[in-house]
């Protein structure tokens, strides 16, 4: 793996997470991360800004979702800064993996995956905007 | 994203391919959930060209599953990808969902299940 960053700046709309996607996959291509720790961090990059997209603002016009990914060592960091509303996605409770499928709620699995694809997911709030942080190791 | 809808006999095999994501979700929600609308009571779907899912796509599933249990249907999913198998038991799916290696065993599964109508 080779070290490096990608900065993108994506408007906020569903329609833009595919680029976000293959940006990343080109990024992680270029970088010779890992297949399956590419695939982690697309993922949960995907849910995090697609959660931001939908619910984050109230009007999502000219608003933009900021996306960093950089090698680091043995890890990957990913960060996500947004200007919406408050909102820490780490509060959201964690569904019950171990109930009946009539009794399995249909919310809360984007969090939930990036949580479990993900080694490390801390959020702050600085100023008016909202930073998540995840770490995934390679190896 | 592409869906392909096949009757075998009692068996409806749908084949979903590519991205199933929050661009395409919607789509192929609509489609599965008219198939149960439409009486379709046991249900394939293939996604053995399926090579991208994220949480949008995994709720299309749950959902199916969730409607056909009640009717006495089954959903059965087969030949998922190493990456796409691995989420959904990151999910904890594999457990609440039958998922087989073929398209042959899937359609084994449902034949050989008298519970569905």
């Amino acid at each position: 793996m080779h070290e490096g960053s990608i900065t993108i700046r994506l408007p906020a709309d569903v329609r833009e997470i595919e680029r976000l996607n293959r940006l990343v996959r080109q990024f992680g291509e270029l970088h010779e991360i890992p297949t399956r720790a590419l695939y982690a961090v697309n993922l949960a990059l995907d849910e995090v800004v697609t959660n931001v997209v939908l619910y984050g603002f109230e009007t999502s016009a000219g608003q933009v979702v900021a996306v960093r990914v950089e090698t680091a060592g043995d890890d990957l960091h990913s960060e996500v800064v947004d200007g919406g509303r408050e909102f820490n996605p780490l509060t959201v409770p964690v569904p019950d993996l171990t109930v009946a499928l009539e009794e399995r709620a249909l919310g809360g699995l984007g969090i939930q995956l990036v949580r479990s694809l993900m080694d490390r997911v801390e959020y702050r709030r600085d100023g008016a905007k909202n930073v998540l942080t995840m770490r995934k190791r390679i190896r | 994203m592409q869906i392909k809808e096949d009757k075998q006999d009692d068996v409806m095999v749908v084949t979903v391919t590519e991205h199933l994501d929050s661009a395409t979700a919607s789509v192929f929600e609509s489609r599965l959930l008219g198939l149960v609308d439409r009486g379709e009571r046991r249900i394939v779907v293939d996604c053995g060209l399926l090579d991208y899912v994220n949480s949008a796509g995994l709720k299309v599933f749950l959902l199916a599953a969730k409607r056909l249990e009640p009717l006495g249907g089954k959903l059965v999913l087969c030949a998922l990808a190493p990456s796409v198998l691995m989420i959904f038991e990151m999910i904890g799916f594999t457990r609440i969902m039958k998922i087989t290696a073929s398209r042959e065993d899937a359609l084994r599964v449902l034949r050989g299940d008298g519970a569905a109508a």
